[in-house]
């Protein structure tokens, strides 16, 4: 590594911004796949794997990508829930890795929320 | 230069007297020998001459007065110091009761308490002590201000071949560097566990520092031992938050259980017992320490299992 | 660069280390693995970060969640639960002292809740060895933003008007020390970081290096710059391995960066750091002492002035400044003077770092801004006193330091008003002392540890100190005689008066301050040979609660002395005359049956 000169400092902020933001806990979006046992029996591992693979992809910093457990619908799982910084969370079900990728795109990306695979607007949790 | 002579025949020493030391309780007569005119000689001296002794006052150095005329200031109430010996000084001369004897020392001493006989030793001057007036004049003209001492020889400090290779990285890392020191000794440590006597020589000869600054900086800081370690060195510590939750009991258990005082090493160099001042782990505090684990929350019960995991630990490592 | 969804920040300072936290991480690596996870959680080590009480401990990012007291086998149920499925594990989280109820987020519990990080800007959020996870939080921003658009006499400007002054102790202003330093025109100039953490009960520094050591080296960078100085030192005691260890790997990154040697930034600014490591005698901690220390000197004190930034090490100006002060600099010069005086109280500016500790539920590193009442921090932040037991007093400032009693726990914190109560800020040392805690005995303990600290070189410390410990002793032993408590009143002012240095002048402070706040206490170990606290040996005895005692005969087979009979499933008792008070039998009974008493003897 030659030398820093003060603009390389912005640059190292880039590369490890996605960590920080993780560690802050804080981003633009939040994606929570749920990961009870019927999420996990229902092919929940292979969303989030999806999921990583498209952060890793497009190389994305200011998603986050996390878990919970059982949302109670366990008949539609896999599922997810997608919220976006001051917007209500959305829950998408019954899904599969590409779904989740579209959905990933359309919302978490461009803010566009994928009608057709969502549940409801909204969250069920008490704030 | 501190002992003082007393007429008490319960307390013999350096006292001489020629009352004889019968039933009678002696009378406040006769002669006393002061050892020292220091500023504890002269006191006694002026304190028992004005009570009626004579007093044989017996300096080392050619004047009175010893350390004390060197000081500033006087502890604890920060008194001049030359303001309360020079007075002192100057009665001692003058009482016709105290005969000053300088630049002189005790030969013999023989006799019984309340009858001794003093044998002193008066070493010459080389001025003739009738004339001289003390005026100093011989002295700002001599024209050796400065003694002059040669160089000493230097003592080549033989090593082993192995305590040599041990070194000469050491030295070699260190040489010609200013405040170079501490940390070679640092290294030492780490390399013998302790700062041995014939690799401090070799230090102070190759690094070209007096064995006596070695020396001073090797017993100023609690990092070093001029003895050997113990194989584990249990450190308690001594910390505050440590010590209100019972540091001092744990210390005294373990020198129970060791059978030895702090600060010495077991027999066989198994353990050895220290105490720190702080680990700086105070929130697991009582901390107890050997060699690099820590151990939190410390529990007197737990020394007989603590001391035997290591026992049985070291034989282990000494038959593999 | 590896993209993980979840950062496992497991705490392996110092103390979290000592209670296995290194086992946790092989187990946690192993169990991440069993799941099929470890390409999706990363394992992070990092610096002190929480309740070093309770380690070891580790926070789930980006779920903000917090586990303690964590023990080899809870892992594998942790890792499944809440790394694989999303559920956090109630029963390994902090658990409010009153409510009793498990906090889930870190930033909701009290004692995290109501600090303020300038210090600790990044405790637990980085790992300690990743220069670039450093940067990223604004790191090394400030060392640039200093040598390309101010001048040094701007940034020694710029910290005189935030109002930093030492956290060292003393509390100088550090603008005011700096201002000396630069302007003198004697070259090459140096600068010190006092890393030589020496107080009993302090720990702050320790942490600050091991959880962030390029805060540190940021500080000393910006410092060197306002001085005019090119070579700098980190005076470290040989204690902090851990520190050593991480602070010198932070150099070698920060080399290798550029970011130390020559021409940084390409300004054409040098300097560099080495590292110097103390042996362990507490007077280094002053000034003089440790310039002569590292000179390779005997470690003795020298009159002030001249003062350091007049004549220093190797007799040249030399500015000497501790950890905390160096690492409040990047965030100061990146926030603005302004920003940082507008925290803390008129004349004590900013945060300061307090290392809590004692019989405390909470101990730990805690940063409060200045002005906090000592009631907040002991109760609020610190969560009070374990065992239901009474609030003392709390010590600050170490062996230098005083105690603070109950009646002043609403004194707001800066250095004036802890100056005013006998006490003062000292390196930041809070010890928090229970009921049980003796005066006379804590006032004999700082005694014991100056009086052997004491480096010899003033006749009224070596001797002063000696003679209060003597009387002290006395006291604790019962054989206090009236006008003790006077002639240790009249030593302690004598020896703060005619000593030189730091050490001297300070060390009969916590006799001075007990006597003064806990008078009673004295009277009562002198007049009616009575320890109140229970501490002092010889006026204790032991006795069996024949109520409680169930006649397990535990403490019988425990006692060193033999001195405990009793049959079995009968209530025991404890023979007098060989008993040494060791208090193993405490120690022992789970059924509290021991009882000491004071004064009632024959």
């Amino acid at each position: 590594m030659s030398k820093l000169k003060p603009e390389d400092l912005a640059k190292i902020t880039e590369k490890v911004k996605r960590t920080m933001l993780l560690r802050e806990g804080t981003g633009r979006a939040k994606v929570i796949v749920h990961m009870g046992t019927c999420g996990i029996a229902s092919g929940a591992r292979a969303i989030m794997s999806a999921l990583m693979k498209e952060i890793e992809e497009r190389n994305i910093k200011d998603v986050i990508l996390t878990t919970s457990s059982c949302a109670g619908l366990c008949s539609r799982e896999p599922m997810i829930t997608v919220e976006v910084q001051d917007q209500p969370p959305v829950k998408y079900v019954d899904l599969t890795p590409d779904k989740a990728k579209e959905i990933f795109a359309k919302h978490v990306l461009s803010g566009e929320i994928v009608k057709e695979y969502a549940l409801a607007f909204g969250s069920e949790r008490v704030p | 230069m501190t002992s003082s002579g007393t007429l008490e025949p319960s307390n013999p020493g350096s006292a001489s007297s020629q009352v004889p030391s019968d039933a009678s309780p002696p009378s406040p007569v006769g002669a006393v020998l002061v050892v020292g005119a220091g500023i504890a000689g002269i006191q006694s001296s002026l304190d028992l001459a004005d009570s009626g002794f004579k007093v044989y006052l017996v300096e080392n150095t050619p004047a009175i007065g010893g350390t004390m005329a060197q000081l500033d200031k006087t502890f604890p109430t920060n008194d001049c110091a030359m303001c309360i010996v020079s007075p002192k000084l100057v009665d001692c001369g003058r009482h016709p009761n105290i005969e000053l004897i300088t630049n002189a020392e005790l030969a013999e001493l023989t006799g019984t308490p309340g009858n001794f006989v003093v044998t002193v030793k008066k070493k010459p001057r080389y001025v003739d002590e009738d004339k001289c007036t003390g005026c100093g004049l011989c002295m700002e003209n001599c024209p050796v201000t400065k003694a002059v001492y040669l160089d000493q020889e230097k003592v080549e400090v033989k090593l082993e071949p192995d305590d040599l290779k041990r070194m000469r990285s050491i030295i070699e890392e260190y040489k010609d560097k200013e405040g170079a020191l501490l940390p070679a000794l640092h290294d030492i440590n780490i390399s013998y566990s302790y700062l041995p006597e014939h690799v401090l020589r070799y230090v102070s000869e190759e690094l070209d520092m007096p064995l006596s600054l070695v020396y001073q900086i090797a017993t100023f800081y609690n990092a070093f031992s001029l003895k050997p370690r113990g194989e584990y060195t249990v450190k308690v510590c001594m910390g505050t938050a440590c010590y209100i939750k019972g540091g001092n009991r744990i210390l005294e258990a373990f020198e129970r259980a060791l059978g030895m005082k702090v600060g010495n090493t077991t027999e066989d160099l198994t353990f050895g017992l220290e105490t720190i001042s702080c680990f700086g782990c105070c929130g697991q505090a009582p901390v107890v320490v050997v060699n690099e684990d820590l151990h939190g929350h410390f529990r007197i019960s737990q020394i007989p299992k603590l001391l035997r995991s290591y026992k049985e630990a070291g034989n282990v490592k000494t038959e593999a | 660069m590896k993209v993980y969804r979840t950062n496992v920040m497991l705490c392996t300072c110092t103390m979290c280390v000592s209670v296995g936290a290194l086992a946790i991480r092989k187990r946690l690596e192993e169990e991440i693995k069993k799941q099929n996870l470890e390409d999706e959680i990363q394992v992070i080590l990092t610096g002190s970060s929480w309740l070093c009480t309770r380690g070891p401990t580790l926070i789930v990012q980006p779920d903000d969640v917090v586990y303690q007291f964590l023990k080899e086998e809870d892992i594998p149920h942790l890792v499944e639960e809440h790394l694989l499925k999303g559920r956090p594990v109630k029963s390994l989280m902090y658990v409010h002292p009153e409510t009793l109820y498990p906090i889930e987020k870190l930033h909701d519990v009290p004692f995290y809740r109501d600090q303020r990080l300038i210090a600790l800007w990044n405790r637990g959020i980085i790992d300690p060895d990743q220069i670039d996870e450093y940067i990223a939080r604004d790191g090394y921003k400030a060392l640039a933003k200093v040598l390309k658009d101010m001048t040094p006499a701007e940034v020694v400007q710029e910290i005189a008007d935030a109002g930093l002054r030492g956290r060292g102790g003393a509390g100088f202003p550090t603008g005011r020390k700096w201002e000396f330093c630069r302007s003198n025109p004697n070259t090459p100039k140096y600068l010190i970081c006092n890393a030589d953490e020496g107080d009993p009960g302090a720990f702050m520094d320790r942490s600050i290096i091991e959880a962030d050591p390029h805060s540190l080296i940021e500080g000393m960078l910006i410092a060197a710059y306002a001085i005019g100085a090119s070579k700098g030192y980190v005076y470290i005691r040989i204690e902090y391995p851990l520190a050593i260890k991480r602070l010198i790997s932070a150099t070698a990154q920060a080399r290798e960066y550029g970011l130390l040697g020559e021409d940084i930034f390409g300004s054409g600014f040098d300097f560099d750091i080495e590292i110097f490591r103390g042996a362990g005698a507490f007077v280094c901690g002053e000034e003089t002492s440790l310039i002569h220390s590292i000179e390779g000197r005997p470690a003795e004190p020298a009159q002030k002035p001249p003062f350091p930034v007049q004549r220093g090490v190797f007799g040249k100006p030399t500015v000497i400044n501790n950890v905390e002060t160096l690492t409040n600099l990047p965030r100061i010069i990146n926030f603005g003077a302004e920003w940082f005086a507008a925290i803390g109280t008129e004349k004590s500016k900013g945060t300061k770092v307090f290392s809590l500790a004692g019989n405390i539920n909470n101990a730990g590193l805690v940063e409060v801004p200045m002005g906090i009442t000592l009631r907040r921090i002991v109760y609020d932040i610190g969560g009070g006193i374990p065992n239901g037991k009474e609030f003392k007093a709390v010590q600050t400032g170490g062996p230098s330091g005083g105690v603070i009693p109950k009646s002043l726990l609403d004194l707001p914190v800066d250095y004036e008003r802890l100056q005013e109560a006998g006490a003062i800020m000292g390196s930041g040392g809070l010890i928090v002392m229970d009921e049980d805690s003796c005066m006379v005995d804590i006032a004999k303990y700082f005694i014991e540890f100056t009086k052997d600290e004491s480096c010899g070189r003033c006749t009224s410390c070596r001797e002063g100190l000696a003679a209060m410990h003597e009387i002290l002793t006395n006291i604790c032993e019962g054989r206090g005689k009236e006008g003790d408590i006077e002639l240790l009143e009249e030593l302690g002012e004598a020896t703060k008066e005619a000593s030189l240095c730091g050490l001297g002048k300070t060390a009969p402070n916590p006799v001075l301050s007990a006597v003064r706040h806990f008078r009673n206490e004295y009277v009562a170990h002198i007049r009616d040979k009575k320890c109140p606290a229970k501490v002092c040996k010889a006026l204790i005895e032991y006795e069996v609660d024949k109520d409680k005692c169930t006649g397990c005969t535990l403490c019988a087979r425990n006692c060193p002395s033999q001195a405990i009979t009793g049959g079995k499933k009968k209530p025991h008792s404890i023979d007098r005359t060989k008993c040494i008070k060791c208090g193993v039998c405490i120690d022992v009974c789970k059924f509290d049956a021991i009882l000491v008493t004071t004064g009632e003897s024959p």
